[in-house]
């Protein structure tokens, strides 16, 4: 019973360490199967159903959002990164959107009067306060989504929405499209996905295009500086968290111009400090200063004094809500963090983000 | 409850109502049995949605019994009801009945207070075999069970099935041979469990949510696989209550009685063992009802396992479902912990105004 009860609190320290407050993609991917994103033309991108399921390869490719379904045609049909399709009669007015990642989106598209419900931890933008919340960290409360009888849900892969709660929805009827982006390229698949799903392709083509601009305006701003081997903090309580190798963060790191320092494995979060000190970060990327860490106390920190990101005081708070959340906000959060990376660089910095440890002196590399 | 029992006669040394209900046992039943259809209704007529309570019965007698009713609420009220709730509540209560009945028995067996459905390692190897279950990423499902339920199941009953055999539970051995033994095998499956979360990288979230235990994933293809279980597994204890009256005296004791130990042993292990399985693969681990509900009609009807295991059944039921609904009402919050919540006080109220004579 104690064994029990001690094994379950490591369990919720370690999943709140690991996950934050982001969005499903924190945590690693086992496989990479789209290829680098870095394209300097800016065209849409080749695939757009990035399908997560080994065994569904040939789950045929969703449609590009130039040739998608306008709200006016009859019928639509998308295909969820879990290979599940999903096919609509016309396009869906009560929609359950359960990642704050899709609630965003939902606002972006223009289309966040026909939310009807989300998560109660969607904190962004404002006006999702006034949708009722139906689902907690725990899961999906059934009873209130068929209160609502929702036409579409919007649900996170990879068990962001327990595939529990999943298969329930689904045999009580409700169209669910499930969303789990690997990587940075996944997030413009899946835009196109919801866009294409709720009837807004067109808006989801204009968000892409601002994004991929982001993505591309970073990309050459990096292009001709070095590659600081760079360490993204997701948590340091009990242990030190960071980016898994492929893993969603990793490749955020290496479009935003830096070297990733990762754990060993793709199923593994926890990076011992042994490990860190061997491969030496250039800049340490603090996402966990939304939750109370600073540069401060890094400096501070027993056996990290020769780091050469501490030596040089390169050690720098970013907000991990827009970084890791694979939404809409992909591209100013990749514009964050390669702000973060090259202070220097050519960017234009995002607007709106909220600043931590304004207190602490300015790193500079 | 204290009203009729309070209209009987006191007795000549106590005057508390507790002390006069222990000589009625049936009416003991029969109040029980009014808290379970009561808890039944209370459990579909509440939940996070609201639906008026008349909506309620008439949806409930319109679709299971055929009440010439006009249909005037809506379709999802319906699905609520008949869905989400009804089964839930049914299966927190065959959970309730199981882990109650099984916690009576395993304390019976061992001679242990503390002694609970958990305590031969069910628990642990049900755990282990649920978060093995969530890490391997193939989706089967059959009636309702995903592997996760069937791993957990699986893991269970092999978990007590190697403490029976490593411990020689089957001959004449001493139960603190048994007990440590359990809590050998018990440590080194929570060792593989610990290992399992520590790669299970996403898929946490659900191991830990198994852990506390829930009703939130309740249906009728689940009930009505595990129901059946739990019901024969409920009669075999039942029928044998005798059994478990004269091992209480003592093995050897038994044994001149002309009690078969061992095969007594083995059958009620295995049918307490089935039923916990068949709980703990539907609803995960939900601790505390087992250890005390047994302890609460023990201190109230005495040791006599032939009026304490149908009452343990029946309070066990309306206990766990009422727990549920607490659970439930302000959002999701783990069962298990509204059952000790709950209960510990209840119980050491209990234990502190009674415990004189109290033995098991």
């Amino acid at each position: 019973m104690t064994k029990r009860i001690s094994a379950a609190f490591a369990a919720i320290i370690l999943f709140s360490a690991c996950q934050g407050a982001g969005g499903p993609t924190q945590t690693p991917a086992p496989v990479r199967t789209d290829a680098p994103l870095a394209s300097p033309t800016g065209t849409p991108l080749p695939q757009t159903s990035a399908t997560a399921v080994p065994t569904t390869p040939a789950a045929p490719p969703t449609v590009l959002a130039t040739t998608a379904a306008s709200p006016t045609s009859s019928s639509i049909t998308v295909t969820g990164d879990d290979g599940t399709t999903v096919t609509l009669a016309s396009a869906p007015q009560r929609v359950v959107s359960l990642t704050p990642a899709t609630t965003e989106l939902m606002f972006e598209l223009g289309a966040g009067d026909r939310l009807v419900g989300r998560t109660d931890y969607d904190d962004y933008p404002p006006e999702a306060s006034q949708v009722p919340p139906v689902a907690t960290f725990q899961g999906v409360e059934m009873e209130k989504v068929v209160n609502i009888g929702p036409d579409l849900v919007l649900a996170g892969g990879n068990n962001f929405t327990s595939q529990a709660d999943i298969d329930k929805m689904r045999q009580l009827g409700y169209p669910v499209l499930v969303l789990y982006a690997q990587d940075v390229a996944g997030v413009l698949a899946d835009i196109s996905l919801v866009g294409q799903a709720v009837g807004e392709s067109d808006t989801a083509a204009h968000i892409n295009d601002s994004i991929q601009g982001r993505i591309d305006e970073v990309s050459t701003a990096v292009a001709s500086l070095s590659k600081p081997r760079t360490f993204y903090e997701i948590g340091d309580d009990p242990e030190l968290y960071g980016p898994a190798p492929d893993s969603f963060v990793a490749d955020e790191v290496t479009l935003a111009g830096g070297d990733p320092i990762t754990t060993t494995d793709p199923a593994v979060f926890s990076i011992p400090l042994e490990r860190l000190v061997s491969e030496d970060p250039e800049v340490i990327v603090l996402g966990d200063a939304a939750y109370g860490t600073c540069p401060s106390d890094v400096y501070g920190r027993a056996g990290w004094k020769k780091i050469t990101a501490v030596e040089k005081q390169a050690v720098v708070p970013v907000d991990d809500t827009i970084v890791t959340r694979p939404g809409p906000r992909i591209g100013e959060g990749l514009a964050a963090l390669a702000l973060a990376i090259h202070p220097d660089a050519q960017i234009t910095p995002p607007a709106d983000v909220p600043v931590y440890c304004s207190a602490t002196p300015s790193a500079t590399p | 409850m204290s009203t009729r029992v309070a209209a009987a006669p006191a007795s000549d040394v106590h005057t508390g109502l507790l002390e006069s209900a222990r000589r009625r046992p049936v009416a003991l039943a029969a109040i029980g049995l009014v808290l379970a259809a009561a808890t039944l209704i209370l459990g579909v007529a509440f939940g996070n949605v609201s639906v008026p309570i008349a909506d309620t019965i008439a949806i409930i007698g319109h679709r299971l019994f055929n009440w010439p009713q006009a249909v005037t609420w809506p379709q999802s009220a319906e699905t609520i009801v008949l869905e989400l709730r009804l089964p839930r509540v049914l299966t927190a209560m065959a959970v309730g009945a199981a882990l109650s009945l099984a916690g009576a028995t395993y304390q019976g067996l061992l001679r242990n207070p503390l002694a609970d459905p958990y305590v031969l390692g069910t628990a642990s190897g049900a755990a282990l075999g649920a978060a093995i279950g969530l890490l391997i990423p193939v989706q089967i499902e059959l009636l309702g069970f995903g592997l996760v339920n069937v791993l957990a199941f699986g893991g269970a009953l092999l978990a007590v099935a190697v403490v029976y055999r490593m411990s020689r539970l089957g001959s004449l051995s001493s139960l603190t041979a048994v007990l440590l033994t359990g809590y050998a095998v018990g440590s080194l499956l929570a060792a593989g469990l610990a290992l399992t979360m520590y790669v299970a990288g996403n898929n946490l979230r659900q191991i830990f949510f198994y852990l506390l235990g829930s009703f939130a994933q309740a249906s009728w293809p689940q009930l009505v696989v595990c129901l059946p279980l739990i019901a024969i597994g409920s009669v075999i204890m039942l029928s044998r209550a005798r059994s478990l009256n004269a091992l209480l005296l003592g093995e050897q004791t038994a044994a001149h009685l002309g009690l078969d130990v061992r095969r007594e042993r083995l059958v009620l292990l295995g049918a307490a063992t089935l039923v916990t399985a068949a709980s703990v693969a539907v609803s995960g681990l939900i601790g505390f009802v087992g250890l005390v509900i047994p302890h609460l009609v023990r201190l109230v009807v005495g040791p006599n396992h032939r009026a304490l295991l149908p009452l343990s059944l029946i309070f066990g039921a309306s206990f766990l479902a009422l727990a549920d609904l607490i659970a439930r009402i302000p959002g999701e919050l783990p069962v298990g912990v509204i059952t000790a919540i709950v209960g510990a006080p209840f119980f050491l109220y209990l234990l502190r105004r009674y415990h004189a004579g109290y033995d098991l």
